[in-house]
């Protein structure tokens, strides 16, 4: 539109003609009936998600070469049609404001735009020289659970065999990483037991720490369907998804093993175990029965605050179940005994044999689209295919399959996602890959991370949106495609493989992140050796199943074809261990004695309360997507915490009132305070999506020694009004930095 | 009433058409048999929309499972796809209230679209008859081509369902998915509800009008004001001690500044001509500045309209909508006006002129009559001052409680009163410093001054200070919650310094006429009437539903 017939438009419009009358009327869709004309697609392409690990399957709708709309596929098993409401504006992504779209170099302290060929020269340049100078070690990797299995396959080859550097893990370590860990602590191997079927057919469900009603909101469906089932939410907070349970029971902060411990001790008491499950696949028996039996009803309620009989229900109503379903999330991973918690649970599952049957299951519900995905084939805390390091046959195996020399395969893990920060402190880390992930909003203790990414030499930020909190900090911004412009597959939790279509093209020159992969091998002339002929992601895929095949996660039975038409694949079929054979070195799964042990930041005078920390269903993560989706963010616009009306009668504090939370570390200053019985007294809680009302300001960075998971659920906090004032001197101050670290 | 959904629900093999949500009983999902019945919809499940056509006096309505929904927010996102509507307007709703202390803290969620009432207060209110009440369906129907953007739904509705679309300058609300339902499908938010909480149902609407306590719930506003058609099923445990958590989330409505300025300048005006009738001191430069100022008045209460081009229309429903007797009786004041003041203008004309004109027509012999002239002038008064009335009446809606007071009516009134003084006070010093410059003292009708309506002047000003302070006591002490959210929003920083500024300005300007100083005593009431106008439209506090605690938009 021109300028006269703009300024004609407006006239009008002030007039009152109606100037958007097409905008706003309806039309039939053949498919979906009377709908909004501005909802009516061309034609519909079927793919899978890029939210949560749900994994729904949808169908985006295309106009114009624009997406318009999105439909739950009703034909996808998952979903059968439905979706969250992140799923339900998904198209809103692919054309939000706030998209990057072309290579950004810092230049004389400012990002500047510039070719993809002076972009990846640049990139690989620095990379080899930092590497040759401080050694291949220097060089730090940070992936996602975002990007599709073909994808982390690739980019696993190039970091690890491409730039030699065994310094490479994703931000699935801030997620579920103690799930990882402890499933390979129990079975011998990573890989979750059930499906969410389990949930329709198991006649007590126990959720621990997951509040599904907020962050899986469509596995919500399983339960309304199961008519029998008895539902015991574990959680502090009274969540949403307490509501719906039968039995709700407010746990104290980090009190879980001896709640799951305790249930232990009442099944064996009661002779509520299943022997003959016991002497077949177990191991280790004898030692956890005598372990847990110190774990008494009376004890226990005493450690987590419940009623003695409310624990004791709990154990009787799992051990007489038929078939007894545990399911949990960040409320047990996101924890300093995070891994050993997810043994616990086991523990559980497999003294009951609620293990490789129907309805019986400890299942992990993980938390990104695709962290399955980077768990099978990612090649950071294991080899693809759930190989390990340790393993010489496994590292000779993939050095066959990859023709090379299996000396270039390393023999244990490099540093976790946590111990690249720390290595980018202390000067070992020179380099950084950060691809599809926001540390700045999600990792624990900003002003460790904010000094990791300041000190290293070469900061290279690879994303679909520019500018975001950590961008900021990059000397080399590359625009990727996301979810809805590239092609691969994404792993649910119940291990079902789902294809991922393009819908639309990626904006401006962004490219797709296996593209930009394969360029950087040419640069670095690996391109031939490691991806030999590769031109698409499929190139990838057929190549992951001959590395797959074989392995508990094998994708040799599936064709991408069929993996669409069939609404996705299980690997492994509905349910794992079916034959009780576990992948350790015995076939029998360990028991594990897991002792209970309080969180690390105790609350004390000056920091009296525990900050518990999470989600809320209208967004997802550090907001790079739902902030730009106009919806969704109306809705929620802005933080919050939560805090019991006797701590805020004590604190004299009002609702709506703004709120500064203290911890040691640092402060979030301006929060809206909400008063209310969905937090205990002496607890608050505040989501963490908001960069502009950091969490991770306070949180703490103490991590799992196992899985190098953050305990990002409890901390010592104290909170007090804001002070407007010093809001102002910090926000100067924090400019002043930020200028500091443009002008270095 | 066989609509095509039910012509089709009766013949054999229709379940498909009229079912789209799977049974939750038969999990076992069989692609190869829905996907060749058809290609979206398996269909197995009782469904979640009427399959049985509309018997007389029946209706569709919504039934709202609280215990069923898990808060996913799903509804309200299929709403605004399936409408296209912009971020920042939502026809569908979501809410929430808690009660109860830790750990047996109950929390339930709202979601709630248009309610298709009974006595629906948007149809009866509309000046333009956009609204229509379904005969078929019972379905409250609204037609943005007949929208005009007045708002008055918006003000009249319990729920704050109507929301006004600025980037299209028509109203817009739920229409319960009706093309939809008439082709057999699902409303977007049924069909997007993961727990199948939402559904249509037919009501019976005269057993509904005898007993409808099942529309009522915590968090909701109380259904007798339009008998709202929506079922709502409450928790087993009791929904007692549920409290609506946005009690806190209280911002100041719309300024509506085009509306400020109209109701003053009109009552100004139409004020200002009782004194001048009653004083006799109607001159000519009183009636033109008088009619300047009544054209920029009603010029800019056309600027309110979203659709100012068709404000005409607004017209249409005088019999029962007070917008339009209001334009109405305005307009006829307008007319009234302008010919008073032609005729009064005759002064202008030479003698000469003007006895042949009055010689060769009876008519005009009759108008020039100062008999008549007076009826005229009365009659235009009498217009401006119902024109008020019925202004003030379009604001004692019950969905606004602060506005629906007895107040409201007195302060317009007593505006005109006090206001109207001090501008016919003004007008007169203008009149006698035109008619001293230009030297023409014909101008004049009469030379007398209002000076016996300063007693009456002062006494109205007294009485229009007493009635706001009486109504602020009220606000404050009312059992009303919104009433006295009303009285804390005057409470806010801003806000108190303009309720001070105004009483202030209105004793300076009743002091400043007593003391003759006519100019400044005008512009003085002005402030001070414009002031207060915008304090009454912002401070309102609307009935609505629980919306949630964080929220952004002005939903």
């Amino acid at each position: 539109m021109n300028l006269r017939e703009r300024v004609w438009t407006r006239v009008r419009r002030k007039l009152g003609i109606d100037t958007l009358r097409e905008q706003y009327t309806y039309a039939q869709d053949p498919r979906f009936g009377k709908v909004s004309a501005s909802r009516v697609a061309d034609r519909w392409v079927r793919t899978t998600c890029g939210y949560c690990s749900v994994g729904c399957g949808m169908e985006v709708g295309v106009k114009d070469g624009k997406a318009v709309a999105v439909r739950g596929n009703e034909q996808h098993p998952v979903n059968r049609g439905k979706l969250c409401p992140k799923g339900l504006s998904e198209h809103h992504i692919l054309t939000a404001p706030g998209r990057a779209t072309q290579p950004l170099l810092r230049k004389q302290g400012k990002l500047t735009p510039v070719s993809w060929e002076e972009a990846l020269d640049v990139m690989v340049e620095r990379f080899r020289s930092i590497q040759e100078k401080y050694g291949r070690q220097s060089l730090g990797v940070i992936g996602t659970g975002q990007l599709v299995t073909e994808e982390f396959y690739t980019l696993g080859k190039l970091v690890q065999l491409g730039f030699g550097t065994s310094n490479f893990d994703g931000n699935t370590t801030l997620c579920m990483a103690s799930a990882v860990s402890g499933y390979k602590l129990s079975f011998g191997s990573d890989g979750p037991p059930g499906s969410y079927e389990d949930m329709e057919t198991a006649d007590v469900i126990l959720l621990i720490g997951a509040n599904i009603a907020d962050n899986h909101p469509i596995l919500c469906q399983r339960l309304e369907r199961n008519k029998h089932r008895t539902l015991i939410v574990v959680d502090p907070r009274v969540t949403k998804t307490a509501m719906m349970a039968d039995i709700h029971l407010p746990i104290k902060p980090r009190s879980d093993i001896a709640l799951i411990n305790g249930i232990a001790h009442v099944l064996i008491r009661d002779g509520l175990v299943d022997h003959v499950y016991i002497a077949a696949h177990t191991s280790g028996y004898e030692e956890f029965a005598s372990y847990v039996s110190s774990f008494t009803p009376e004890y226990v309620a005493q450690v987590t605050g419940l009623t003695e009989a409310a624990i004791v229900n709990t154990a009787r109503l799992y051990g007489n179940a038929k078939a007894a379903f545990i399911g949990w999330t960040m409320g047990i991973n996101h924890s300093t005994q995070g891994a050993v918690t997810v043994a616990a649970i086991n523990n559980l599952a497999l003294i009951t044999g609620n293990i490789g049957r129907v309805g019986g299951a400890p299942f992990s519900i993980t938390g990104q689209c695709n962290a399955m995905g980077t768990r099978e084939s990612g090649f950071t805390s294991s080899l693809p295919g759930y190989r390990k390091f340790e393993v010489a046959a496994d590292r000779e195996e993939l050095a066959r399959i990859w023709k090379i020399d299996a000396e270039r395969i390393p023999t244990a893990r490099g540093l976790a996602y946590p111990d690249i920060i720390e290595g980018s402190v202390a000067g070992k880390i020179k380099a950084l890959w950060i691809i599809a992930t926001n540390p700045a909003v999600s990792f624990p203790n900003y002003q460790v991370l904010q000094q990791a990414l300041n000190n290293v030499e070469f900061l290279v930020v690879q994303d679909g949106f520019h500018p975001t909190p950590t961008g900021d900090f990059a000397d080399l911004v590359l625009p990727a495609a996301i979810w809805g412009e590239k092609e691969g597959t994404y792993t649910n939790s119940e291990r079902r493989i789902g294809k991922v279509n393009a819908v639309v093209a990626p904006p401006g020159r962004a490219r797709t992140d296996f593209d930009i992969f394969l360029d950087i091998a040419q640069r670095l002339g690996v391109r031939d050796e490691l991806y030999p002929g590769w031109t698409t992601s499929h190139d990838a895929f057929l190549e992951w199943q001959q590395v797959s095949k074989g392995r508990l996660c094998d994708y040799s039975p599936f064709t991408w074809q069929q993996i669409e038409d069939e609404g996705g694949a299980q690997w492994g079929g509905e349910r794992l261990y079916q034959d009780g054979v576990f992948p350790n070195a015995d076939g029998r799964a360990r028991l594990h004695c897991v002792p209970c042990e309080p969180f690390t930041e105790q609350p004390d005078e000056n920091y009296p309360i525990v900050l518990n920390t999470g989600r809320t269903v209208e967004h997802w993560h550090t907001r790079t997507k739902t902030g730009n989706v106009g919806l969704l963010n109306t809705m929620v616009p802005h933080a919050w915490l939560e805090m019991n009306p006797v701590d805020a009668e004590r604190l004299q504090l009002k609702a709506h009132d703004k709120v500064t939370v203290i911890s040691r570390r640092s402060s979030v200053p301006n929060v809206e305070l909400r008063i209310t019985g969905i937090v205990a007294p002496g607890q608050v809680f505040m989501p963490f999506h908001f960069y502009e009302h950091n969490s991770n300001q306070v949180t703490l960075g103490a991590f799992d020694p196992i899985s190098r998971e953050p305990n990002f659920k409890q901390c010592a906090v104290r909170v007090e009004r804001t002070n407007f004032s010093a809001i102002d001197h910090l926000s100067r101050k924090t400019q002043a930095n930020g200028r500091d670290a443009a002008a270095s | 009433m066989a609509l095509p959904l039910h012509e089709r629900a009766l013949t054999a093999d229709a379940g498909a058409l009229v079912r789209l949500t799977t049974d939750a009983s038969e999990s076992i999902f069989d692609l190869v048999s829905a996907a060749t019945v058809l290609d979206w919809a398996p269909a197995r499940t009782p469904s979640l929309i009427p399959t049985q056509p509309l018997q007389e006096d029946e209706q569709y309505r919504f039934h709202f499972n609280m215990t069923k929904c898990i808060g996913c927010r799903s509804c309200e996102i299929a709403c605004n796809e399936q409408n296209g509507n912009p971020a920042e307007i939502h026809w569908r709703r979501f809410g929430e209230v808690e009660g109860g202390t830790w750990p047996n803290t109950q929390r339930s969620y709202l979601s709630m679209g248009c309610n298709h009432c009974l006595d629906a207060e948007c149809v009866k209110g509309c000046p333009v008859e956009a609204y229509t009440k379904d005969p078929a369906t019972g379905i409250v129907l609204h037609s943005a081509e007949a929208c005009i953007g007045c708002q008055y739904c918006v003000w009249n509705c319990p729920y704050s369902v109507p929301q006004f679309n600025p980037e299209r300058g028509v109203v817009g609300k739920c229409d319960m998915c009706h093309g939809r339902l008439t082709d057999g499908l699902e409303p977007a938010c049924v069909n997007a509800c993961p727990e199948s909480a939402i559904e249509i149902e037919i009501v019976n609407m005269t057993e509904w009008r005898k007993d409808y306590a099942a529309a009522e719930s915590p968090g909701m506003p109380a259904a007798v004001h339009t008998i709202s058609t929506t079922r709502i099923t409450l928790p087993e445990h009791g929904a007692a001690n549920l409290e609506r958590v946005d009690y806190g989330h209280i911002q100041p409505e719309h300024a509506h500044l085009s509306l400020v300025f109209m109701t003053t300048l009109m009552q100004a005006v139409s004020g200002a001509l009782v004194y001048q009738l009653i004083g006799r001191s109607a001159t000519a430069v009183a009636l033109v500045t008088e009619l300047l100022i009544a054209s920029v008045a009603l010029s800019v209460s056309a600027m309110h309209l979203g659709r100012p081009a068709y404000a005409w229309r607004a017209l249409k429903m005088w019999r029962r909508s007070w917008i339009s007797r209001e334009v109405l009786l305005y307009s006829l004041f307008f007319g009234a006006l302008c010919a008073f003041t032609v005729l009064s203008s005759t002064g202008f004309i030479p003698a000469s002129h003007l006895r042949s004109l009055i010689d060769d027509s009876p008519a005009i012999h009759f108008l020039l009559n100062p008999a008549t002239l007076q009826i005229i002038g009365w009659a235009a008064a009498l217009f401006g001052v119902g024109g008020t009335v019925c202004s003030a009446y379009i604001y004692l809606v019950p969905a606004r409680p602060s506005w629906n007071m007895i107040h409201t009516p007195l302060d317009f009134l007593l505006t005109t009163a006090f206001l109207g003084w001090l501008f016919a006070a003004f007008l007169h010093v203008l009149s006698n410093s035109v008619a001293g410059i230009v030297g023409m003292r014909f101008l004049f009708l009469s030379t007398n001054e209002a000076s016996s309506s300063v007693s009456a002047g002062l006494l109205f000003a007294a009485l229009w200070v007493l009635n706001h302070i009486v109504r602020r006591v009220r606000l404050s002490f009312s059992r009303i919650f919104e009433r006295r959210a009303s009285a804390s929003l005057l409470r806010t920083e801003f806000l108190q310094m303009i309720v001070f500024s105004s009483f202030a300005l209105a004793g300076l300007a009743a002091f400043f006429a007593f003391a003759r100083m006519s100019v400044a005593a005008v512009l003085a009431g002005f402030a001070a009437i414009l002031m207060t106008r915008y304090l009454f439209f912002v401070s309102v506090v609307p009935l609505n539903m629980a919306l949630t605690f964080v929220r952004g938009g002005r939903h």
